[in-house]
This record gives structure tokens, C-alpha cells and sequence, in this order.
């Protein structure tokens, strides 16, 4: 409040005030319906994910490898050589917990996005999931995980054909024999 | 080699939807003339004395002097046709092979914009009065659909 304005003008209302019929009100849903074209690059992406492979793109110029696949090089301008199929492991870049889902409920079990760099991409080149099969205390950076696809009978050419990544064993280091 | 053409099994577009949906409220004096249009199947105005004007659909302020109104008054069920028009294409698009009917139907200083019906599209005529047919009061819901339509006297 100001000085002037001890309590503004107006009824503010409730949802309970909507529940309980005390005022009238239009209800109306509008056609919020979109197609958002996919272009080359995402295309061949989320066909890809449909065969179970992580897409790439492949700058002979730049030797950078992005996930997922562009097809101009944002180092040097210049259309990229390649798409390159890489692995579906990878490591944890960093994450989060949350405790609140995309529409604002509150929720016991957090779920847990993360950008996870993709083997096979260059450096710090990764895709934003999410982890499961882990408990959240557990979760580090730089941990490795893999992907959990969904059968392949049910993708449909989405991100969501990944289900989730889950941590895996620590590669075995070739460490010199002493 | 570069990657100018699409995987012919990729996906076109991306289909989705956005959940947008609204409530929209009448506002002070609208929710007084719609609560006495779907409990009491009576149409209300306000009247302003200062400038002798009587709104309908009732409105707390008078759009000429400002003044805040509350002198409300009952305009009856019954209007003038003040003009009306035919309407041969339905909200989605289709065609009708019977026009829908619909009038401004004035109310003291104000009006309705309401479909006719009960009279033939030949017969209908500016300055023909019109009376409100209501719904059954189970199935008003507190819009200006709870009036069916307008009929002539």
C-alpha cells in the first residue's frame, strides 16, 4: 500500500469464490494449438532418436562435433561436414532438483534434470534430461550415466524417446603399470 | 559434403499445444444483471438522473458525466427492433441453409444484440417488438444465452 491508498478498490477474488458459484464467470479455452518446423538439423535428430542413436554434427574446420546436430557451424559460419551417430553414455555437466513440477504441484520425489555431455561430442558439448534409477543424495558431477530408452516400438521421433539417464560404472581407467 | 537435405523420415513439425484458458469475470454490474437475468428472468438497468440516461445492460458508471450509478430499474422483457441483419455462415466456418436471425434489440437507452426467433425472415421489420423466451430456470447458467431467444409480441 502507499501512503495515500490505505487498501486498494476492488474484490479480489478466490478460486474457492469460483468453486463455490458465488460470482459468474465465461470460461473460454483458446486454440493455443502450434507446428514448429524442425529443419534439417532437429529433424535428422529426433529420426535418429526413433533408431535409438544420439545425433551429432560433425565441423571438419572447427573439429567440433555439437549434439545435438547443427548444420552451420556457430565457430566458423560455414555449413558442417557431417552428422555423426555417438554414444548414448555420457557425464553429469551439472543438475538440479525439483521439487516443483512444470505446472507448479508440489511433489515428495524430486525430479532431477540435468545437462549431460554426450560421449563422442566434443568437450562440455551436452543435451539437457533427466537422471533416474538414483538416489538424488548420490547424484555428483562429472558422474557417468547412460541412457534408458523406451522400446523402440513406442518412439515417435522425440527427446522423450530417452526415458531418463541412470548412472553406470565408472570406465575402467588404464592406469600404467607400475 | 554438407547437410542441406532432410532425413526424409524425420518429422516435418513439431505438433503441440499451449494450455491457455481464461475466466472471464462480468464485473460489478455485470455480475448483478446476469445473478437477476438467470434467478429471476428479469432484465435490469441503471438510470442516471443527472444526464436521464437508462443503460441497459446496466453499468455502475454513466459513460457521459462519470457519475456512479446505483438507481437500478427494471426495463421489462420486451424491446424494439432497432436493426437486425442475416446470418448464413456459422462460427466454424460452414454454411447455413437457414439464416440465423439476429437483432439489436433496444432496451430503454440501451440494448441486446440477441437472435430472433418464432417469425419468419419476411415478416421481420425495424421497430417490431420483441419479447425475451427465457430457459427453463434449471438450465440458466448466467449468460445472455439463458435468454433462448426473442419472439414477436
Amino acid at each position: 500500500m502507499t501512503a495515500k491508498i490505505k487498501e486498494f478498490p476492488g474484490i479480489s477474488l478466490s478460486e474457492q469464490d469460483f468453486i463455490d458459484g458465488k460470482i459468474l464467470y465465461n470460461f473460454d479455452k483458446l486454440n493455443g494449438q502450434y507446428a514448429w518446423d524442425t529443419g534439417i538439423g532437429i529433424g535428422s535428430y529426433l529420426a535418429s532418436l526413433k533408431n535409438g542413436v544420439i545425433l551429432g554434427s560433425h565441423c571438419k574446420t572447427c573439429r567440433k562435433v555439437v549434439v545435438p546436430p547443427r548444420i552451420i557451424c556457430e565457430w566458423c559460419y560455414r555449413p558442417m561436414d557431417e552428422f555423426v551417430p555417438l554414444k548414448d553414455t555420457g557425464i553429469v555437466n551439472t543438475f538440479s532438483l525439483c521439487y516443483v513440477t512444470w505446472d507448479m504441484k508440489r511433489i515428495k520425489e524430486p525430479e532431477i534434470p540435468a545437462v549431460i555431455n554426450i560421449d563422442g561430442a566434443s568437450p562440455l558439448h551436452g543435451i539437457m534430461h533427466m537422471l533416474g534409477e538414483v538416489d538424488p543424495k548420490e547424484i555428483k558431477v562429472g558422474m557417468r550415466v547412460q541412457a534408458v530408452w523406451k522400446p523402440a516400438d513406442e518412439r515417435q521421433g522425440s527427446i522423450n524417446d530417452i526415458l531418463y539417464f541412470k548412472p553406470i560404472e565408472e570406465q575402467s581407467h588404464d592406469t600404467p603399470e607400475s | 559434403m554438407t547437410l542441406l537435405n532432410r532425413d526424409p523420415n524425420a518429422p516435418e513439425a513439431w505438433l503441440g499445444e499451449l494450455p491457455v484458458t481464461n475466466r472471464y469475470t462480468f464485473g460489478l454490474a455485470g455480475e448483478k444483471f446476469f445473478r437477476t437475468l438467470k434467478d429471476e428472468g428479469r432484465i435490469l438497468g441503471t438510470h442516471c438522473s443527472h444526464c436521464d440516461q437508462t443503460y441497459v445492460p446496466a453499468t455502475v458508471f454513466c459513460e457521459r458525466c462519470l457519475a456512479k450509478l446505483d438507481e437500478w430499474v427494471d426495463v421489462g422483457t420486451s424491446g424494439e427492433i432497432d436493426t437486425f441483419t442475416l446470418l448464413y455462415v456459422n462460427l466454424d466456418g460452414s454454411f447455413r441453409e437457414k439464416p440465423e436471425i439476429i437483432a439489436f434489440v433496444r432496451f430503454a437507452d440501451g440494448g441486446l444484440v440477441h437472435r430472433l426467433g418464432g417469425v419468419e425472415i419476411d415478416h421481420v421489420e425495424i421497430g417490431m417488438v420483441v419479447q425475451a423466451v427465457f430457459k427453463p430456470a434449471s438450465e440458466r447458467i448466467g449468460s445472455i444465452l439463458d435468454i433462448d431467444y426473442f419472439k414477436p409480441v
